[in-house]
C-alpha cells in the first residue's frame, strides 16, 4: 500500500502540475480527504446499474 | 441614504416619487463611501449608467411601455460578460480577451433589455471558488454587518453591495452555494433556479454541470422580479432548459394554505453550531405555520454522498478548465484556488462518472421525498461566518455551509434572513421546492418576509456612513 503523499506525488505528476512548495500540505490535505470521498460514491444502495448524470446531445449549442 | 427593494424603488419610479438618476446616484453615494473598505466593486461604469438612468427617466417622463426593471441599480458578479468592460474573474489569470469576445453575458443582455442599470463589476473569489488572497492586487470583500468578517463567496461584491444598498439587486453564481452563502452571510435574499432555468453562457465556467446564474437582492419578491427577467431558454447553452417560465410574482399570494414542508435542522452536518440558529429556525416554522403551512420533520436522503457527488463534480470539472494554466502559472493563481482545485488530482475518470451516478440515485430519492412535501427548509449553513483573519481554504469550511447537496441534484433553492447570532451576524433558512417550482419557493419566501422584517434590517456600517 503507498501512502497518501506517495500517491499525491504521482498524481500530481500524472497530472503535469507542479505546486509550490508551500501549497504541499494543504493539497495533500484536501488530496486525502478527496479519496475519502470518492470512495463513499461506490458504497451508495443503488447506484450498482444507475445511469450516470452525463447527456450528449448530438446538435451544437446554439446551431439550427 | 435611500435604501430601497427593488419593489419599492418601481413603485416610486412609476409614482413620480423619485428618478432612475435619483436612485442611481444614492447607490453611487453608498458606493463612494463604502467600497475601499468593504470591497465591492472591481470596476464602475458610472458614465454609461447615468446614460441608462437618463433614458430611463425619459421613459417614464414620457409615459412609454416601461421594462420591469426600468431604472434600478443592478450589479453584475465580474464572472459574468458585460460590454461596458473586461471581466476578470477576480485572476490574474483569466485571458482578457475572453470577456471582451462575448460582449454581454445573456442574462446581462435580459437585464439591460428589461431597462435595468448596469452599474459595474462586483467582487468574486477567484474563479469563483476558494477565499480572499491578501497578496493578490484584488480587494478584499468585507462583510457591512462586521467588517472584520467574511461576505461568504464566491458572490461576495453582490452579497455586500446590496446589503449597503450600493446595488439593489445583482447577479450572482452558485456551483455550491455561490448566491447562498453569501446573501445568508450579507443578510438578504438570493435564489439558485433550478439547473438549466437561466441559461449560463457568457459566464466564466467553474463547475459546468453545477453552475448556475441567479438574482441576489434584498427581499424574495425582488429575486422574483429579477428571475422573471433572466428565467427562459436560450440555445447558446448547451444546459439551458426549453421548458415554460412560470409568472414568479403573479405567484406571490402571500398564503401557504396547504402547503406541506419538510424541516431538517441537519444538526449533525458539522461539528460547529451557531447555538442562536435552533431558536430562529422554531420562529420560521410557527411564521410558516401561521401563514397556513404544515411543518413536519424530515431527513434528508444521501446528504453526505450528494454533498461528496458536488465536491468531486465541481473539483474535477474545474480542473479541466484550469490544468493549462495550473500547469504553467500556479503562483498566479489565489492560494485557495490552486490548493483547492489542485486536489482534483485525487479524482479518476471512473470517480467523476461514478459521481454521475449518485447524482441520479439522489435524485430520485429526492423526488419520493418531494411526493410527502412540497417545500423542504433547512438551515443555510451552520455557522453565522468567519472573520476573514481566520480563513485558510474553503476545504476546510465546506461542510459547514447546507448547499452543495441542491446543486447535486437541480432543485431550486432560495435563502432568506431569519435573524441574528449573539454578535448580530445575519442567519439564513434556505427554502427548496420541486425542479421547476420556484413560484413554490418564492412564494413562501415572500409569504415569510410579509410577516417579518429581517431582511429590511440595515448593516451598522451603512447607518454609520449616514451619520458621518
Amino acid at each position: 500500500m503507498h501512502s497518501s503523499d506517495e500517491k499525491l506525488e504521482v498524481a500530481l505528476e500524472m497530472s503535469g502540475v507542479n505546486p509550490a512548495e508551500e501549497d504541499l500540505e494543504k493539497i495533500l490535505d484536501g488530496f486525502t480527504r478527496g479519496l475519502e470521498l470518492a470512495a463513499q460514491l461506490y458504497t451508495v444502495p443503488g447506484v450498482r446499474y444507475e445511469e450516470p448524470a452525463l447527456i450528449f446531445s448530438a446538435r451544437v449549442a446554439g446551431a439550427r | 441614504m435611500e435604501y430601497l427593494t427593488i419593489a419599492d424603488a418601481l413603485e416610486a419610479l412609476r409614482e413620480n416619487k423619485t428618478t432612475a438618476t435619483e436612485l442611481l446616484q444614492s447607490a453611487h453615494a453608498v458606493a463612494d463611501e463604502l467600497d475601499s473598505e468593504l470591497g465591492i466593486y472591481l470596476s464602475r461604469f458610472d458614465e454609461q449608467a447615468m446614460a441608462a438612468a437618463a433614458e430611463a427617466d425619459r421613459i417614464y417622463a414620457a409615459g412609454e411601455p416601461a421594462g420591469p426593471l426600468l431604472g434600478i441599480p443592478l450589479g453584475i458578479k465580474d464572472i459574468i460578460s458585460t460590454v461596458e468592460g473586461e471581466t476578470t474573474a477576480q485572476s490574474l489569470v483569466l485571458d482578457r480577451a475572453w470577456g471582451e469576445g462575448i460582449g454581454d453575458a445573456v442574462v446581462t443582455a435580459r437585464l439591460r433589455a428589461a431597462g435595468g442599470l448596469i452599474t459595474g463589476k462586483l467582487t468574486t473569489m477567484e474563479y469563483a471558488t476558494g477565499v480572499p488572497d491578501p497578496t493578490k492586487p484584488f480587494p478584499v470583500p468585507r462583510n457591512p454587518w462586521n467588517t472584520e468578517y467574511w461576505t461568504g463567496g464566491s458572490s461576495s461584491g453582490t452579497g455586500n453591495g446590496v446589503a449597503t444598498g450600493a446595488v439593489l439587486g445583482g447577479l450572482g453564481t452558485d456551483t455550491g452555494g455561490s448566491i447562498r452563502i453569501p446573501a445568508a452571510f450579507c443578510g438578504i435574499s438570493g435564489i439558485k433556479a433550478t439547473f438549466g432555468r437561466v441559461p449560463k453562457s457568457g459566464c466564466v465556467p467553474l463547475g459546468y454541470s453545477l453552475d448556475n446564474i441567479g438574482p441576489m437582492a434584498r427581499s424574495a419578491r425582488d429575486c422574483a422580479i429579477m428571475l422573471n427577467v433572466l428565467a427562459g431558454y436560450d440555445a447558446s447553452d448547451a444546459c439551458a432548459v426549453d421548458e415554460p417560465v412560470d409568472d414568479y410574482v403573479a405567484g406571490l399570494s402571500g398564503d401557504l394554505s396547504g402547503t406541506r414542508i419538510g424541516l431538517d435542522r441537519l444538526t449533525g452536518a458539522w461539528s460547529e453550531r451557531d447555538p442562536a440558529i435552533d431558536a430562529a429556525l422554531d420562529a420560521v416554522v410557527e411564521a410558516l405555520t401561521g401563514l397556513g403551512a404544515t411543518v413536519v420533520d424530515v431527513s434528508l436522503p444521501l446528504w453526505s454522498e450528494l454533498s461528496a457527488a458536488t465536491r468531486i463534480t465541481s473539483r474535477s470539472e474545474a480542473f479541466a478548465y484550469h490544468a493549462p494554466d495550473l500547469q504553467s502559472r500556479w503562483s498566479d493563481y489565489f492560494a485557495a484556488t490552486r490548493q483547492g482545485v489542485g486536489t482534483a488530482v485525487a479524482y479518476s475518470g471512473a470517480d467523476y462518472v461514478q459521481a454521475q451516478r449518485v447524482r441520479r440515485v439522489g435524485q430520485k430519492a429526492v423526488a419520493g421525498l418531494f411526493e410527502t412535501v412540497d417545500l423542504v427548509i433547512t438551515p443555510t449553513s451552520s455557522v453565522a461566518g468567519w472573520t476573514i483573519d481566520s480563513l485558510s481554504t474553503m476545504a476546510e469550511r465546506f461542510g459547514a455551509m447546507h448547499t452543495g447537496y441542491w446543486n447535486a441534484v437541480g432543485n431550486p433553492a432560495l435563502v432568506v434572513p431569519m435573524g441574528f447570532n449573539e454578535i448580530g451576524l445575519p442567519l439564513s433558512v434556505q427554502i427548496v421546492g420541486k425542479p421547476f417550482d420556484e413560484v413554490a419557493v418564492l412564494r413562501a419566501g415572500d409569504a415569510y418576509q410579509r410577516v417579518t422584517d429581517w431582511h429590511l434590517a440595515v448593516p451598522p456600517v451603512l447607518s454609520a456612513a449616514a451619520v458621518a
